[in-house]
């Protein structure tokens, strides 16, 4: 995902109700932290959530591979 | 007139009547405004900065417009003919602010739009969230949900663009022109108009408070953005000159006619079934 300069992605969990477990639902490319939580919510906006959070994707360490995190869909990592 | 707390009005009728002119004067003040500022979001889904702003600017335009649905709705009880309001009526009986008679041509233009005209209009219907008009009561909770994302989106773009010398010029530029014409939007300090629905409980605010709680929203973000805008500080002098009360505006003009012919549905005219 290209993305400007000054832009980081952020990747956005959410859950429908309580007793859900938060899922990973996406990404966004946000310059700070407020728009990440704006263009989250606007974009990924298919469901009522009960809960939404967004964190940066540098911010998550990879623990038992070498790729970085989030660089792998479920259909390559078969 | 005699208030007291449990003064509650169910309908129109309910309300003494310089009441009722009043705030059916407010509400479609704030129809027609996101109205049109939803078509001025609109234009801005293509060629927004980036993809997710352009979408941010579509769910914003979807929201503006479905709250000017809500209030064209509730003006029915007053007796206005909501499809009148929405596709009948001349340029100038819209009662849209100065700021949304042409289109947002760069963006610092459509943030001004976003982050100080519509946290106007959010401080005014914030005014009425434990309002004795019963039936504004219900509508206010939804579309100030909606509007907390739509200041959020204009603060985290004002940071944005004040990290950036050439952006924080820009912004301050198209913000300065917007504060009078948001600022006066509240009405003349001493207006009936604004002291009527204070007294009937309709609102809690008079227009000196309403400016008050706006800049006391905006404030903060500018000096987060290191925008100087001397324009919000302290008790600027307000221009008065060519007021139009009715209008909630000094500047004669109105929307251009194709916003018109957009903003009524013209060209659809023919696909309306009834």
């Amino acid at each position: 995902m290209g993305h400007l300069s000054g832009e980081r992605l952020y990747e956005i969990f959410a859950r429908q109700k309580r007793e859900d477990r938060l899922e990973h639902i996406g990404t966004v490319s946000a310059p700070n932290p407020e728009l990440a939580r704006v263009y989250a919510w606007k974009t990924y906006d298919e469901a009522s959530w009960f809960e939404m959070v967004v964190a940066p994707r540098d911010s998550f360490r990879a623990v038992n591979r070498d790729e970085l995190p989030f660089t792998l869909h479920p259909a390559e990592t078969a | 007139m005699s208030k007291t707390r449990t003064d509650v009005f169910k309908s129109p009728d309910a309300l003494p009547e310089p009441v009722r002119e009043a705030l059916a004067a407010m509400l479609l003040s704030l129809a027609d405004n996101k109205r049109v500022l939803g078509m001025r979001y609109g234009e801005w889904i293509l060629g927004a900065p980036t993809l997710e702003a352009g979408i941010a600017c579509s769910a914003m335009a979807q929201d503006e417009w479905g709250h000017a649905r809500i209030l064209y709705a509730t003006l029915k009880d007053f007796e206005f003919e909501p499809t009148v309001l929405e596709h009948e009526r001349p340029a100038d009986e819209y009662l849209n602010s100065e700021l949304l008679d042409d289109p947002a041509t760069e963006w610092p233009d459509l943030l001004a739009l976003n982050l100080l005209l519509d946290s106007a209009l959010s401080v005014q219907v914030e005014a009425m969230t434990e309002s004795s008009y019963e039936p504004i009561l219900f509508k206010t909770r939804k579309l100030l949900e909606e509007e907390r994302f739509h200041f959020e989106h204009g603060r985290g773009w004002a940071m944005r663009l004040g990290d950036m010398g050439a952006g924080r010029a820009a912004l301050e530029a198209a913000f300065r022109k917007a504060i009078g014409p948001c600022l006066r939007w509240f009405g003349r300090p001493d207006s009936g108009f604004g002291r009527q629905l204070v007294d009937a409980g309709v609102v809690n605010a008079d227009a000196d408070e309403l400016r008050r709680r706006w800049l006391e929203r905006i404030t903060p973000v500018l000096a987060e953005a290191g925008l100087e805008l001397p324009e919000t500080e302290g008790k600027a002098a307000l221009e008065w000159e060519g007021w139009n009360a009715d209008r909630r505006r000094a500047a004669e003009g109105a929307l251009d006619e194709e916003t018109l012919a957009r903003v009524r549905g013209d060209r659809n005219r023919s696909m309306l079934m009834d």
